[in-house]
């Protein structure tokens, strides 16, 4: 793989959007949920998922809605949430910083990336840096050894990365 | 009714023969035939779960061996059982050593050090060394709520704690967090708990993650010195544990030492398990008072009971018997509301007895007794988990039986039971029952709700009504009087669908065992009786015309209200239900008195007791544990009347509202310090024991209307509780064998079904809607209080401090109010103001108020009428 960035196509578009939902749209939730065959709990992953996909993470108010709907109490919600690393309940960065932990990546230097990271924008596994461009999440294996060590950026993958051109790829992204 | 036959299963435990029903796991089939296996997350009020990995045994089916977890197991025919083998010790003792490493061993200030299952599961797999190297979790003790306390260090995530809130209390407030090493049992983002504060994840937590905050006691639960006794808040009457420490009454929990005593199975509410806060009390009165010019006067024991005893004899001499007057109590034992009427019927002479729900309400009594002229006995309570069809009627269950609901869960889990509720709010109740039918009718409706199902069960034959028919004399007339409620009618009254009610009834009429709670609420809407009779005929109805059984119980607020009619505490009747007319009764209570005659023809004052006290008719008044001013539903009748009577005594544990118009207040102790028994409202009579020695002088009402006895000069001849009640089973024979010893019995009349019919009325729901007060006001016990005294129990009080009304959200926005803004509710005669919640549990129209609140009595803002007080609302600032 020589050119390590594979940009997904109409990605700055949709996170433009992304943006401009900083004020939580209710109505949205409201269409996600009513989207599903009946307000039932069997349903309460699913509708956490899409909820979280138009609005990148899952604000209090949100989650309060989806359980007076479905009629769930709040330690049984938190507890679905907290069990799946995938649900945010904090709201992350502009673009999330994938950074595969997996063995070869480890290996091939994902810790000095890591690191790295954690010098120029402050941020450690599951933190945001404060100016909220990235959040950094470790990912235990994307699946991709050959190119290691690898991360996602948003949509765009990027792999072989040379740890001290960290902060070139960084440099790619702005608020 | 529904029960299928289960087989028989035989099978071998260690070798020995044994054999259990189908479907019984191995753990269970062991327990019951002594043999113990090591676990640490099963507990027979919960579903299988098979966390903790301890229990594992050896099977071997038609020559096949194979390692099972007991928990989950079922026990099958010709299965040979191994316990203990060095094998399945190695796999339990592996999981168990993995969490000791965690688990701090801090046994000697752990609460439930001796009686830990991880203690007794540790030494019976003789895990003394550990091989895995230590590793404590150093977390910091959560105590954001004033109540439990969550020391997670302990924690061994088993799990039952979650499961206890949701499977037993239906609330599920705890649960797990995160996952892997992080998990943690807890309450959303660590959140203070709040809930319904029931404690029963305190009880069933195996280690002693969750502890008890409001008890001072800490450490080695086992040393405790334990009193089982019967709690004395609602008419539920579970079984307690007093668990003392040097003297001092340090926690309650349910009683699960005796095995299969006790309605409650262990459970109890927050009430019950973390009021205790009131017996122990620097605020109680110490000694009797003597009002002395509007103050009180501290006076010995002997001066108070002279004073009273030369009072009745210059109250007779001048104004007769009959103008004294007495008030028994809903909250004293049956021996001592006994001693009460005896003492007015024997040594006063006065038929002038009552009690505060038989003053209000004295058709329930007769509701009752219909009830058995109609053969209708009713099952114990505890047979309710077994229950097909379950109607909860206008009654709020998680403030009103809270551990009734624990039963219908139960229920609702282990056979399927359906599932009705009828209230004119929209009450919480969470269950895991496929059938809930929630009927949600307009305040007041209640009577067209009943005879709707009533006659939707004739007009679809869903019962036999030929049968009915045959069986009843008047049913042509009752069923005539049901001809109003037709589907369009009974909907423009009660807002209800039909196709909701048809439902109900179609639950209901089905060949069942049909279990009937109804709520005090109905006493309010002011048509009490009629609503009662009417429930009376829908269970006639199916009793006689379905399958199955029908259980029906009155409705009871207080430990003992039951009790109080039972101990003849009211004008109508003496002991057991006998008319005080009847010259038979009489004549052989006289004769167990060693009495001459006895009659009582004299001007029945109490039915209209507070009238007849304005009007001068009263010359001495004596209330034994109750406070009228605050509890009775007029409370303005209640004041004025008080003020009026001549001499006043009350008798009471705290300085409450009636006792500080008091001439004379006598100190009485808890149900923590005297001995006795209560009535549950389903007829269980059960013990009250000592637990500590009375507070100050106090003096259990037993010792007082005794000491008053010898005192007027006329003692009485027994002196032990035991005595007394060998009097009252000969006085009124259908207490004869019910005083209980260990176990606890439902008394059951001596006549049954000798008289049945239905009770025809010609009430109506009337619509009193008045365009001033447009609200209707609903008002009851609190979740966490309940009578006078609970206000008196720190615990209870930090928990529900406040009193809050609720609106519904539509009347909210309409009026611009919001949850926390502040609201002025107005009556024709009062208001208060106070806070409110916006929900949807009160419907439109309807604002709740819960009734316990001394500076906002709702009782005042009644202005003698009886039905639901219409009031109007307004926002504050």
């Amino acid at each position: 793989m020589d050119n390590p960035e594979i940009a997904s196509e109409g990605a700055p578009v949709e996170q433009e959007t992304a943006l401009e939902e900083v004020k939580i749209c209710m109505t949205t939730v409201h269409q996600v949920i009513d989207s599903f065959p009946d307000k039932s709990r069997r349903y309460l992953i699913p509708m956490l998922s899409k909820i979280q996909e138009k609005l990148r993470w899952l604000p209090d108010e949100v989650i309060k809605l989806v359980m007076t709907e479905i009629r769930l109490t709040r330690a049984e919600i938190y507890g679905v949430i907290s069990f799946y690393h995938q649900f945010r309940m904090t709201e992350p960065g502009k673009y999330i910083y994938r950074l595969c932990y997996g063995t070869a990546c480890f290996v091939k230097g994902a810790p000095i990336i890591a690191e790295k990271l954690k010098e120029k924008y402050n941020m450690s596994q599951g933190e945001t840096d404060p100016t909220k461009l990235f959040t950094l999440e470790f990912a235990s294996c994307l699946g991709n050894c050959g190119a290691a060590p690898m991360a996602i950026i948003g949509d765009d993958t990027y792999g072989t990365i040379d740890p001290e051109k960290t902060y070139e790829i960084c440099d790619n992204y702005s608020l | 009714m529904s029960v299928v036959a289960k087989k028989t299963i035989n099978f071998t435990l260690n070798g020995q023969p044994l054999s259990a029903t189908e479907d019984t796991v191995i753990l269970d089939a062991a327990k019951r035939a002594g043999v113990f296996i090591t676990n640490l997350c099963s507990s027979p009020k919960l579903k299988p779960f098979a966390a903790c990995r301890t229990c594992m045994v050896e099977t071997v089916v038609d020559g096949k061996k194979e390692l099972v977890y007991s928990c989950t197991q079922p026990v099958a025919e010709g299965m040979a059982v191994q316990t203990n083998t060095d094998e399945t010790n190695r796999y339990n003792k592996a999981c168990l050593e993995m969490l000791l490493v965690e688990h701090p061993l801090d046994c000697p200030i752990c609460d439930k050090s001796g009686v830990c299952p991880l203690q007794d599961n540790t030494d019976a797999l003789k895990l003394y060394n550990g091989r895995f190297e230590i590793s404590r979790r150093n977390e910091p003790s959560i105590k954001s709520n004033p109540i439990i306390e969550f020391y997670l260090n302990r924690c061994i995530m088993c799990g039952m704690c979650v499961r206890a809130c949701d499977e037993i209390q239906g609330v599920q407030a705890l649960d797990y967090h995160q996952r892997g090493y992080k998990v943690t049992i807890g309450t959303a983002n660590d959140e203070p708990l709040d809930c319904e504060f029931c404690g029963q994840c305190i009880t069933v937590c195996p280690t002693g993650a969750l502890m008890d905050l409001t008890s001072e006691a800490r450490g080695l639960a086992n040393m405790f010195t334990n009193t089982l006794s019967t709690c004395n808040f609602c008419s539920w009457g579970c079984t307690i544990k007093l668990e003392t420490k040097k003297g001092q009454l340090v926690r309650i929990e349910g009683d699960e030492i005796t095995l299969d005593l006790g309605i409650n199975e262990g459970n109890l509410c927050a009430k019950g398990r973390f009021g205790h806060g009131m017996v122990q009390n620097s605020n109680r009165i110490q000694t009797p008072l003597m009002n002395v010019g509007g103050d009180f006067k501290e006076v010995s024991w002997d001066e108070a009971l002279q004073t009273i005893a030369e009072r009745i004899t210059s109250t007779i001499n001048r104004s007769g018997p009959e103008s004294i007057a007495g008030i028994g109590g809903e909250k004293l034992t049956n021996e001592e509301n006994y001693l009460f009427q005896k003492l007015f019927r024997s040594i006063i002479g006065s038929n002038q007895v009552t009690n505060l729900a038989n003053l209000r309400a004295p058709y329930i009594n007769q509701f009752l007794l219909k009830c058995f002229e109609n053969g209708i006995a009713s099952k114990p309570i505890t047979e309710m988990e077994k229950a097909d069809v379950v109607l909860l009627f206008n009654t709020d269950i998680p403030s009103e039986y809270p551990v009734a609901g624990n039963s219908i869960r139960k229920g609702a889990i282990y056979t399927s039971t359906d599932i009705l509720i009828a209230n004119p709010r929209n009450v919480v109740f969470k269950h895991e029952s496929q059938v809930d039918v929630r009927m949600i009718y307009k305040p007041g409706a209640d009577l067209a709700v009943v005879n709707r199902i009533s006659k939707i069960l004739v007009d679809r034959n869903i019962v036999d009504t030929a049968k009915a028919k045959a069986a009843l004399p008047n049913y042509d007339e009752w069923l005539k009087s049901l001809s109003p409620y037709t589907a369009e009618a009974t909907q423009k009254i009660t807002g209800l669908e039909d196709a909701i009610l048809v439902r109900a009834a179609e639950r209901f009429g089905r060949p069942a065992d049909r279990f009937i709670l109804i709520g005090n609420d109905i006493l309010d809407t002011g048509q009490g009786e009629a609503i009662l009779m009417a429930l009376l005929n829908l269970s006639v109805l199916v009793h006689q015309a379905g399958e199955g059984s029908v259980s029906i119980y009155p409705p009871r607020e207080h430990c003992n209200s039951q009790g109080v009619n039972d101990m003849g505490v009211t004008p109508d009747f003496l002991p057991g239900y006998r008319s005080t007319q009847d010259a038979q009764a009489l004549k052989s209570l006289a004769e167990v008195w060693g009495k001459g005659e006895m009659n009582f023809n004299q001007e029945n004052l109490v039915d209209n007791l507070w009238e007849n006290c304005s009007k001068g008719l009263i010359k001495m008044l004596y209330i034994a544990g109750e406070d009228p001013c605050h509890s009775y539903y007029q409370g303005a009748v209640v004041k004025d009347a008080l003020k009026t009577v001549p001499f006043l005594v009350v008798q009471d544990i705290y300085m409450t509202e009636t006792a500080k118009m008091a001439d004379l207040i006598l100190p009485t102790s808890t149900y923590a310090e005297k001995e006795g028994t209560f009535t549950n409202m389903t007829r269980h009579v059960q013990r009250v024991a000592p637990a500590i020695l009375p507070e100050g002088q106090s003096r259990p009402d037993f010792d007082i209307f005794s000491d008053l006895a010898a005192t007027c000069g006329k003692p009485f001849d027994h002196f032990s509780i035991r005595e007394v009640q060998k009097e009252i089973e000969r006085a009124a024979p259908i207490f004869k064998d019910v005083f209980p010893g260990k176990k606890s019995t439902q008394w059951v009349p001596d006549e049954i079904g000798h008289r049945p019919g239905f009770v025809v009325t010609s009430e109506t729901v009337s619509e009193d809607h008045k365009e001033s007060h447009p609200f209707k006001l609903v008002s009851n016990n609190h979740m966490f209080h309940i009578g006078s005294y609970s206000h008196y129990a720190k615990a209870l009080v930090e928990i529900g401090p406040d009193c809050i009304a609720e609106i519904h959200s539509q009347d909210a926005q309409a009026m611009g109010v919001q949850t926390g803004d502040r609201i002025r509710v107005e009556s024709e005669t009062s208001s208060v103001e106070l806070a409110v919640e916006v929900n949807n549990r009160s419907t439109q129209g309807t604002v709740y108020i819960p009734k316990n609140w001394e500076d906002i009595p709702i009782n005042m803002m009644r202005n003698g009428e009886k039905g639901l007080i219409s009031v109007k609302i307004s926002k504050v600032g």
